[in-house]
């Protein structure tokens, strides 16, 4: 039986890395084969599902809703632009710090969603590629997510996988790297597109005349939906503190939200991507298989002889490891398949620098290709809609370097401060 | 009562035909959408107004949500529209249901609600016959002396 395990979650990671059919059909029919084959009953199957990854899912998922209509982060977005004067340098790091900072306290996914098309206007506005700069956004995505419990779905896994950790954990441990990593790398890719992406001086002075807050409408409404926002994030930070789980939060802020800003509660949460919620749920049934069959646990002693008692060949195994396995099949999958093998690993004691080497590997890991992360994947899909494809070599060529660059950093730290 | 009781709008193009020309047929027949047929008249697909915005204006707009900020580039806007203007219709039209010309008007009514466009072709076995638009329909009931 732990065989039929194995296959099945197999064939649903190689459906999944070579986009045979959409990831919520995969994950559903991977769930379905591992119950309808008895590899676990149905109590086990529900009991595997995540809920409260769900919950803070689908509670971000209706807070970010119900703001996008706001224009406020069309707003932010071309202010940074217009700060930048022509100077495309300066542009790149703006867009990338500021994707970055949104990415960590919204999540990446919904980040890129909100602003890769801004992005193509500005680009169109300026008359320089736009493909550059979304790319540049997307990496930014993936390591200023690292930074918080809430801002890559690695991290929603792991919070929620392990409740000691709380959301201020998140940020004392992994934020400073994740700082680091992205100043690093946007000024990198600064110095490397700063020629391709320099505006002629009348595009640049084209942009600075609009006016952003032309589509600031409603004022009222906009400082009620910020203040739930802004409201919800600080309730984030003290959620340890109030006894509340995180989930908790996103789901109490999205309430308020629909009372604060949802005209029509069904239009609201008909936004709310249940795709992606039945995705993870079909995750959740499929490594539940592999933890009933003791695949995870054979996997775990496997490593564990592999690396030893040492605590830094541990981490640098699951750092690595992680970052690699992300890379060929995307580190929501990847992640919640290793929730339990770092479970097995750590064993009785526990040994948060293993959860954040988890967590620095899947989610730098999603920078390496195209599908190592949802918002590379909406990004590259945003960017084939509008006439610029971009191809798996082309993102291998910046992913997989500035992924090289972040691990390393990440292995410094977790060597100087973790393990 | 079936669609052939009904003053359908004879509105198509050869695949084949530049955007420019389709665009000027559609405006004139004064139905949202135009067939595009192959080149013995069946019908490839529909070129709606839908389409044609989307042809002649910048692509990252049916990504974003705000745009009152922005003001009109001359020269961007006729730069998008040269490129557009000599290419073939066929690049910009889509497939869309097709009606048959026995289907009852109910029936037609469905699928104008359903399937989001405002037109669809109707054919006769393979010949195409005409562009029905939701105006056409409507029109018809409502102009029916009734009692």
């Amino acid at each position: 039986m732990s065989v039929l395990a194995i296959v099945i979650f197999l064939v649903a990671l190689a459906a999944l890395a070579l986009d045979w059919a959409h990831r919520t059909k995969i994950a559903l029919g991977g769930a379905a084969a591992m119950v309808v084959l008895g590899v676990l009953d149905q109590e086990q199957a529900i009991d595997a599902i995540d809920w409260p990854t769900l919950g803070l899912l689908a509670g971000m998922m209706v807070i970010v809703a119900l703001t996008e209509p706001t224009g406020i982060f069309t707003y932010v977005a071309l202010k940074a632009t217009q700060i930048s004067r022509g100077n495309p340098v300066a542009l790149v790091i703006l867009l990338s710090l500021m994707t970055g900072v949104l990415s960590a306290f919204l999540d990446n996914l919904t980040a890129i969603l909100l602003v890769v098309p801004i992005t193509l206007l500005i680009a169109d506005v300026l008359r320089i590629p736009p493909i550059p700069l979304v790319l540049v956004q997307v990496l930014a995505s993936n390591i200023g997510g690292t930074a918080t419990l809430i801002g890559d779905p690695p991290n929603i896994l792991i919070g929620s996988h392990r409740p000691e950790l709380s959301f201020m954990d998140f940020i004392v441990n992994l934020a400073p790297v994740a700082v680091f990593t992205l100043v690093v790398t946007s000024a990198l890719l600064a110095f490397v597109y700063r020629s391709r992406l320099r505006p002629a001086p009348e595009r640049a002075r084209q942009i600075e005349s609009l006016d952003p807050a032309r589509d600031l409408r409603e004022a009222k409404k906009v400082k009620r939906t910020l203040a739930v926002l802004v409201g919800t994030i600080v309730a984030f930070f003290l959620h340890s503190a109030l006894h509340v789980e995180p989930s908790v939060v996103a789901l109490v802020g999205a309430t308020v939200m629909l009372f604060v800003a949802a005209d029509d509660v069904e239009d609201a949460l008909g936004r709310v991507e249940w795709s992606t919620l039945l995705f993870f749920m079909g995750l959740f049934v499929m490594v539940g298989g592999l933890v009933e069959q003791g695949v995870v646990t054979d996997v775990a002693e496997w490593l564990t002889e592999l690396t030893g008692d040492s605590s830094v060949a541990k981490g640098m195994v699951i750092l690595w490891g992680s970052a690699a396995g992300s890379a060929m099949v995307d580190n929501i999958p990847f992640t919640t398949a290793m929730l339990p093998v770092v479970d097995s690993i750590q064993g009785d004691e526990f040994d948060d620098g293993l959860w954040w080497a988890l967590a620095l590997g899947a989610c730098f890991g999603g920078n390496a290709t195209i599908i190592a992360a949802a918002a590379n994947v909406a990004a590259t899909g945003i960017l084939e809609r509008t006439g610029n494809r971009v191809s798996f070599l082309q993102f291998l060529v910046v992913g997989l370097p500035i992924t090289i660059l972040s691990l390393l950093i990440a292995s410094a730290y977790l060597l100087l401060f973790q393990l | 009562m079936p669609l052939r009781d009904v003053a359908l709008t004879d509105a198509s193009v050869l695949q084949t035909v530049p955007l420019a020309e389709a665009v000027a047929e559609l405006f004139e027949a004064r139905v949202p959408a135009i067939a595009v047929l192959d080149d013995v008249g069946r019908v490839l697909g529909i070129l709606s107004e839908r389409e044609v915005l989307r042809a002649v204006f910048p692509g990252y707009l049916a990504e974003i949500r705000h745009s009152a900020f922005l003001t009109d580039d001359a020269s961007a806007l006729d730069e998008l529209a040269a490129r557009a203007r000599d290419r073939p219709v066929r690049d910009f039209m889509r497939t869309s249901e097709v009606l048959e010309l026995s289907d009852s008007q109910i029936h037609a009514a469905e699928r104008l609600m359903h399937s989001g466009d405002d037109a669809l072709p109707v054919v006769d076995g393979d010949r195409f016959v005409g562009m029905l638009s939701v105006a056409g329909l409507c029109h018809a009931r409502l102009d029916r002396p009734t009692g």
